[in-house]
């Protein structure tokens, strides 16, 4: 189950969309997820679908995988289409019974909410697997450089972000192994109540956390043994640069921020 | 003065208790070496001699109390030659996973030459050169963590290259290493000494590995107790195996079987040198009997 997590997750590959400027992809994500919450009806959502369908297409990420990062969110989802299903009273009515109105708003609404939560999920997953997590932090730090005028250390701040994500999968699989010694020597971790189980995992978290601050020690070493000096006179393998590709991708962009205008203003608002 | 790449003098190291009345023995004590340009040293010692205390000496992550570390005649010491020193000597350290920064093995072996400052063409030619070194050029997309032991060791000591150090220091690469994974490492070493001419320091217990040095160090109870050939060292079993170590199988035997009347000779090491002469010296009497 630990193993399923794919949050922040990259999958290398040679796509275009894999070779966008990590930059303009990172602020073309944010664009995309406020324009999912702007729009107000089906030919503006339908736009934003096609939108993310030709992203995933394009990168060659399998649909399989990128509904493996919308698993997790699917309880959530259903529960809030839900609410709105319930608690949504306008538009016409369909059905009723007793204090209970199945309304075309309820459904609009629940269908839209649905939509956005799982595009938006479904457009950061896409952002994280398809740009590498050095390349993704280099360019958070590049984009906040202006805060370095108001003595915040942008650099550290990415780079704790990339030994982060770099730790996640080896500290799963210490979990993972934690959990397999503690067992063995009879520890209950699946069974029993809540609480029980709670305070079951606190033999399994000590130990973590005890290796992690050895971990944090040696790779301390390790980084000052490769010269690490903070982000002074740094440079990067990896040079960022707009190209025709970007330029493309901001136009398309910038073709639906105008189409969905356009719907919004002539068309009517189903929500 | 120069010709010696990394310089010992006298030095004596102790680690901080945890507190401040309570001193811990020294961990290194009144240590003297060098280590010459292109030399392949192995240090040998027990858990606690001290051996990996002297990686951690010899590139200034840690000072020592009383004495001299020399890096190409820089000394440790001296912190606004640290950068200089670090980029000269690089250490790899037991434990791969604790060693990589970056989510992509390329990436992470850029990271040396990024913190150095080297131009983005350099950088990229200075990564697929060290990745070929190591034979992880085809994994340069991979992450490491989905590596095995001994590649994600490769991936670290890349790492190092791609800084074009003049000497590495290797604190047991292989402890953690499968079989399979030790021989990978101790390949790549060997390469990189013979055929990129790298000055190596290669700190381990394993007897088999440091049997392929020029140079054998023997450390026990944070002093140098033997210092010479593999053959020199390994010649005087008696004082190897006081110092908690083995002495390779092939030698043992060899000496067991001198213990019994066998002729053998005292500087048997390796599994072949044992079947060479024995095939030579039994082989050919046997047939001159029949």
């Amino acid at each position: 189950m630990i193993k399923d997590i794919t949050i922040g997750q990259y999958f290398p590959g040679n796509s275009v969309i894999h070779k966008l400027d990590p930059r303009g992809k990172l602020v073309l994500t944010f664009v995309y997820i406020i324009l999912i919450f702007l729009c107000r009806n089906f030919a503006a959502l339908g736009v934003m679908l096609l939108y993310l369908l030709a992203v995933v297409l394009l990168s060659r990420i399998s649909l399989k995988m990128l509904a493996k990062s919308l698993k997790p969110i699917l309880l959530i989802v259903l529960i809030t289409s839900l609410l709105q299903i319930l608690y949504n009273d306008d538009g016409r009515v369909l059905w009723e019974a007793g204090r209970f109105q199945l309304t075309t708003g309820g459904i609009f609404m629940a269908i839209f909410t649905a939509v956005r939560i799982a595009a938006l999920v479904a457009a950061s997953s896409m952002l994280t697997y398809t740009t590498s997590p050095t390349l993704l932090t280099d360019a958070i730090e590049r984009l906040f450089s202006p805060l370095k005028a108001v003595h915040i250390n942008v650099h550290s701040i990415a780079m704790m972000m990339t030994i982060a994500l770099r730790f996640i999968p080896t500290l799963i699989d210490e979990v993972d192994k934690i959990m397999s010694a503690q067992k063995a020597r009879g520890a209950q971790l699946d069974t029993g109540s809540i609480l029980q189980r709670g305070k079951a995992l606190v033999p399994v978290f000590i130990p973590l956390f005890v290796n992690s601050f050895t971990r944090a020690y040696d790779l301390a070493f390790a980084m000052e043994c490769r010269c690490y000096r903070g982000g002074e006179g740094r440079t990067r393998l990896k040079v960022m640069k707009l190209r025709l590709r970007d330029y493309m991708a901001f136009l398309i962009t910038a073709l639906c921020i105008v189409a969905i205008a356009v719907s919004n203003y002539y068309l009517t608002a189903v929500i | 003065m120069t010709e010696n790449i990394l310089e010992f003098q006298n030095v004596s190291f102790r680690y901080e208790g945890s507190s401040e009345k309570e001193q811990l023995p020294l961990a290194v004590r009144d240590v003297s070496f060098s280590v010459k340009k292109g030399d392949f040293v192995a240090i040998l010692g027990h858990n606690g001699s001290g051996k990996s205390t002297l990686a951690k000496l010899s590139n200034s992550i840690l000072l020592p109390e009383s004495g001299k570390v020399l890096v190409n005649g820089m000394d440790t010491a001296d912190e606004s030659l640290s950068y200089d020193i670090r980029r000269t000597v690089g250490v790899v350290f037991q434990n791969p996973d604790n060693q990589i920064v970056a989510s992509v093995v390329e990436e992470d072996v850029a990271f040396g030459p990024e913190n150095l400052g080297v131009p983005p063409e350099e950088i990229r030619k200075r990564v697929d050169n060290a990745l070929k070194a190591v034979g992880m050029y085809e994994y340069r997309k991979h992450e490491p963590h989905k590596l095995s032991g001994g590649q994600k060791q490769r991936v670290a000591i890349a790492g190092m290259i791609a800084m074009l150090p003049e000497c590495i220091v290797l604190d047991e690469p292989t402890a953690m290493l499968d079989p399979r994974g030790r021989k990978e490492v101790m390949d790549t070493i060997l390469k990189l000494n013979r055929e990129m001419g790298m000055t190596v320091v290669f700190i381990t217990h394993f007897m088999e590995e440091a049997v392929r040095a020029s140079r054998v160090i023997v450390m026990d109870n944070a002093e140098i107790l033997m210092d010479g050939t593999p053959r020199e060292v390994f010649r005087q079993a008696d004082r190897v195996k006081a110092a908690g170590l083995d002495v390779p199988k092939p030698a043992e035997l060899a000496r067991a079987l001198q213990k019994k009347g066998v002729p053998m000779p005292d500087d048997i090491l390796t599994a072949s040198e044992f079947t060479e002469y024995f095939l030579k010296r039994f082989g050919e009497s046997n047939n001159a009997t029949t």
